[in-house]
């Protein structure tokens, strides 16, 4: 097979960065997981776009309660219509029905889902931080917009169907996404920061320092994560805000996550330390700054990259749980754990499946971020064998 | 001026060393009391196996390696800088004129750094160049130096072989115009037909550039080629030192003796067996008292009494100096 | 017509001597994400009883992924061609399906000493009970004739207080001791064909002496097959009775180790004897080979060596030759390429 020369070059003089980069991109599995995760973070980001309905109580359908998913289509026996609608839905109840709310379906009447409609309100860019006292309070107004990407001009189109008090399950589930996405992204930083510091001094530092922080991140680590996190979350009081109540569980997950990826930070920066190139810069004078700056922090980029990836799912999961519990998020928040929490009684499982639409939602998030994880670090450790 | 461009007297270098939080400190001698004088212009080699304290001698001279006791003095055009009274004003200065060249062609260079950068770190953080065309200039011209492909300078470590990369590690020890070069095991990771490409490659430098090398190897055939005085260490100790020529044809020490008769020989012919010495290296935590060597030594007497003489090396003929213990039993 | 008969009879009795090892044509290609890769082409060797075969050769040889190949110890990315044989003990190893037939080979009938003892050992087990184990794989025997079998070997390669070293851990013993043990594992089992991969590099010039020695007695005694694979000339002009010379994935030259070392005729050869320090010829200049060995993704097209062959000619006709031994004088086999270049 030959290689032409210019292709030669290009390998010679390419960056570690753009070598991790082409190694990656030829990963089929982790592209397609990248991919859909892509698009999944792009459409929770527009979640207030997409979603035809506060996800809120204020969005809520009092018509269509407990509804089965509604499907636009194009055809049904009345012919074909190149704009997608839905049949009409009447409620109606009475002896033949026992006397239960059920919807009749009036074929005739059609409803056409028109695209780019107006609806409620949403803000964009609206930050609003209010914690304990007004030291730190916070206050962005946002631009607000009422545009949305489907509606229907009567009656509601619910793609997931609606849960017990109307209100729309798609848009539930987009907004619990993002939601989710946030406070993995905040407690991931948080964690991040906190172990940069403390694994850094150890790594860097060695000697008693080391032993010392590495007795004090063990002490942590042996705590079991989830009465402890019961334990910090039930401290919460209920008057706090929701945001507020974010804010916290998403420092909870990063306090209690950070001595894993301590760790990491710190076997990282005791193997590079040794290298030889860095005892070369040593020998030149080079200062610490010198050599943490050129040498450490370049050094270890890739692997902290595909390490915070890789601490996503478990945060995800963690913060799942903790919603699911009850201790986490709570209503009206939603995030995917409380969305869960719905799904788990018995009549729910019988009669209103849709409810566990987010939970295949849930599955596909950690999966591609797995996928993604695995793909950048085997993209950036090439001296692994394949096979 | 003086004719040698280090004197080490008395030179040795201990570390401590503590299993753990709570065990008793020990302390490890490296290197053990030694004296040598190198030349200007000389290409000294340094032999030794594993333990022998080579490496740590080597950084020791280059100031990379605390000295417990003894000194190592490195003598310049005007002035002498004094390892042990050395302050760090002193040290920068001292750094560009005494430079190592590392073993592992492939850890040494770093993987992020293109060639040109990393030839030209020590010029950045010695700030001994002004702008980045002098620096590009001094780059250019000591890689050519080391017949690299000026093209190449723009490439990265993983885009060469291992002889190339020992190239770029020699042309990063000699940007900053050094005096002294300590090149600590350079050919040992190299296929032998690079090896050759290297020596050779050291030896034209030496020429062009008046260098003085400390060559420190394991393997006796390379030093034997390119070395003009050769000193052999065990165990922290040398244990002889002579002119090449002298000490390869006639060894006087039992332990050179033996280490030149373990040498594969290429001629097939020649099957004879090599000196088997007994036992293994002593670990360095718990050498042996007196002479180092006697636990290995065929000559070692059966009353021990090896184990109370003081080690020191005696001149035996003009320039040949052997351990007090192996003159004896010579 | 009985003179015929009987030079055909013993032709075909000459015939059924069969060598302990053979390998015929062997190719192997790797597929990685870079294209496929020629780690060995076309080589053929043979080994007899009692008898050490050296392979030599530099980084990219290919000389362990034919010891690799002999035990089908590559990775799972191998290609092997469909005509190559490996024949040991007369069964073609290549053509082996299924794990137990494996087994014979691994073990049983060939073993193999690696460069790293540290990394044949596994540092959690005591040694005892891994030369334990690998023998109850091989031999129908109890537990303590397998301890008994193992403490006799650890005597045997010259460890001191071998019942004590059976309790150990590897990382309790120094260097030497631990390739020792090495050796002593993989003489247990008694196997026909030892294959030795870089056995003496990694330890010190006094230790490897006394290792060679050590090999060179055992040999004699067990009347074991050996390839012994090395880059040091030196310790295969000692230990081996026969060489084969590899570069980039070929066999240049091959013959009686007095013959090719004496009279090499392969410019590679010759090139790599120049280029070695001689302790006993402290006069002779260094010359190296110039150029460097091309990297297995660019493997020259016809004479592999090509590239740094002082007799290369201009038009570079070299590119077109196939390679292939060519017998010059009894019992010494040089590349095709490398012939003609002497009458230049």
């Amino acid at each position: 097979m030959e290689i032409s020369s210019k292709k030669k070059e290009a390998y010679y003089t390419a960056t570690q960065m753009q070598l991790v980069r082409t190694r990656f991109f030829g990963n089929k599995s982790a592209m397609i997981a990248g991919s859909i995760l892509l698009f999944m973070i792009v459409c929770s980001l527009f979640s207030d776009f997409l979603s035809p309905y506060d996800p809120t109580i204020a969005g809520r359908d009092k018509d269509y309660e407990n509804g089965a998913p509604q499907i636009p289509m194009f055809w049904d026996e009345n012919g074909f219509s190149p704009r997608p609608f839905l049949h009409t839905l009447t409620k109606y109840r009475g002896a033949d029905t026992n006397f239960r709310w059920v919807y009749k379906i009036d074929t005739e009447k059609r409803r056409y889902v028109y695209f780019f409609v107006k609806g409620w309100e949403y803000k964009t860019f609206d930050f609003n931080i209010n914690l304990p006292g007004t030291a730190f309070d916070f206050k962005i107004p946002g631009f607000s917009n009422d545009l949305h990407l489907f509606g229907v001009k009567e009656g509601g189109i619910h793609i997931f169907g609606t849960d017990k008090s109307g209100k729309d399950l798609f848009s539930r589930t987009l907004s619990a996404i993002y939601i989710s996405l946030a406070v993995g992204t905040l407690g991931v930083f948080i964690s991040f920061v906190l172990s940069l510091i403390i694994g850094g001094i150890s790594g860097y530092y060695g000697g008693w320092i080391d032993s010392l922080l590495q007795m004090f991140t063990d002490a942590i680590r042996t705590v079991p994560p989830i009465p402890l996190f019961m334990c910090l979350a039930a401290f919460a009081p209920l008057e706090w805000s929701s945001e507020l109540r974010f804010f916290f569980i998403s420092c909870l997950l990063g306090l209690i996550s950070w001595p894993t990826l301590a760790r990491r930070v710190r076997t990282h920066l005791l193997s590079e330390r040794s290298q030889e190139y860095i005892l070369a810069a040593k020998m030149c004078g080079a200062s610490s700054t010198h050599i943490i700056v050129r040498h450490l922090l370049p050094s270890f980029t890739s692997y902290i990259i595909v390490d915070l990836v890789i601490s996503f799912p478990y945060m995800l999961l963690s913060e799942t749980a903790l919603s699911f519990i009850g201790l986490g998020l709570r209503e009206p928040v939603n995030s995917l754990g409380v969305l869960l929490q719905n799904a788990t009684k018995a009549d729910v499982l019988l009669n209103y499946q849709w409810y566990f639409i987010p939970v295949f939602f849930l599955v596909v998030l950690i999966l591609t971020f797995v996928y993604v994880g695995d793909g950048l670090r085997d993209a950036a450790d090439p001296h692994k064998t394949k096979h | 001026m003086s004719e040698n461009i280090i004197s080490v007297n008395n030179l040795s270098v201990s570390f401590d060393y503590q299993e753990n939080f709570l065990s008793k400190k020990q302390q490890i001698k490296a290197v053990n009391n030694i004296n040598i004088k190198i030349k200007k212009g000389s290409f000294f080699g340094l032999v030794g196996e594993s333990g022998s304290g080579k490496t740590t001698l080597g950084r020791a001279i280059l100031g990379a390696n605390k000295i417990s006791t003894g000194n190592v003095i490195f003598h310049d055009d005007d002035r002498d800088f004094d390892l042990t009274t050395i302050n760090s004003k002193e040290m920068k200065e001292y750094r560009k004129k005494a430079q190592l060249i590392f073993q592992d062609p492939y850890a040494a260079l770093s993987p992020r750094m293109t060639v040109r950068d990393i030839i030209a770190e020590p010029l950045e953080v010695m700030k001994i160049t002004n702008s980045r065309e002098e620096t590009d200039e001094r780059v250019r011209d000591i890689a050519s130096k080391c017949r690299l492909n000026l093209e190449h300078l723009r490439r990265f470590p993983h885009a060469f072989s291992g002889g190339q990369r020992q190239r770029i590690s020699i042309a990063r020890a000699l940007v900053s115009n050094p005096k002294f070069i300590v090149a600590d095991e350079s050919v040992a990771a190299l296929d032998v037909s690079i090896q050759a490409d290297i020596l050779n490659l050291l030896k034209q430098l030496q020429h062009e550039l008046n260098l003085t090398y400390l060559f420190i190897s394991h393997d006796l055939s390379v030093v034997a080629h390119v070395c003009d005085i050769v000193a052999v260490m065990y165990l922290g100790h040398i244990v002889e030192m002579a002119p090449s020529r002298e000490l390869f044809s006639n060894p006087k020490h039992p332990y050179t003796k033996a280490l030149l008769s373990s040498i594969p020989s290429i001629d097939p012919e020649n099957k004879s067996k090599a000196i088997e010495l007994e036992g293994e290296i002593p670990s360095a935590m718990n050498p042996p008292s007196g002479c180092v060597f006697r636990t290995r030594c065929p000559h070692a007497s059966h009353d021990g009494k090896e184990a109370n003489v003081e080690m020191g090396l005696v001149e035996v003929t003009p320039g040949h100096w052997v351990d007090r213990c192996g003159v004896n039993c010579a | 017509m009985v003179s015929a008969m009987l030079q055909i009879l013993t032709k075909q009795n000459i015939k059924t001597m069969s060598h302990l090892l053979e390998i015929k044509n062997l190719d192997v290609k790797f597929d990685t994400d870079e294209g496929r890769i020629t780690a060995i082409d076309n080589v053929s060797l043979k080994l007899d009883q009692g008898k050490v075969l050296g392979i030599v050769g530099e980084s990219g040889s290919g000389k362990s992924v034919t010891a690799k190949s002999i035990m089908q110890l590559n990775p799972g990315n191998t290609i092997y061609n469909d005509d190559a044989e490996i024949i040991i003990d007369n069964e073609n190893v290549l053509k082996f399906t299924s794990k137990n037939d494996l087994k014979k080979i691994r073990g049983g009938k060939v073993s193999m000493i690696f460069q790293e003892p540290m990394a044949s050992f596994a540092p959690a087990i005591k040694i005892g009970n891994q030369m334990i184990e690998q023998l109850l794989l091989h031999k129908d025997i109890d537990k303590n004739q397998a301890k008994q079998i193992s403490v006799d070997m650890l005597n045997r390669v010259g460890i001191a207080d071998a019942e004590k070293r059976f309790n150990q851990y590897a990382f309790e013993l120094s260097g030497g001791m631990r390739q020792r043990a090495m050796i002593a594992m993989a003489l247990s089992t008694m196997p026909k064909l030892l294959l030795a991969d870089e056995p003496t590099t990694a330890l010190d010039v006094t230790i490897q002496a006394q290792v060679i020695n050590l090999m060179k007695d055992i040999i004699k005694e067990y009347n074991m097959g050996v390839i012994f694979i090395t880059h040091d000339l030196g310790v295969i002009a000692q230990v081996a009775d026969d060489v084969a010379v590899m570069y980039l994935g070929s066999v240049v030259e091959q013959g009686p180790v007095n013959e090719i070392l004496k009279n090499p005729l392969h410019p590679y050869t010759k090139g790599l004897l120049n280029a070695l320090p001689d302790i006993n010829n402290l006069d002779a200049p260094l010359q190296p080979i110039p150029g460097s060995i091309p990297s297995p993704l660019d493997r020259p097209s016809g004479c592999v060596f090509r590239t740094r062959c002082p007799h290369a000619s201009q038009d570079g006709k070299e590119a077109n030759i196939e390679m292939g031994l060519v017998e010059v004088k009894p019992g010494h086999w040089v590349d095709r390429c490398g012939v003609d270049c002497r009458k230049v």
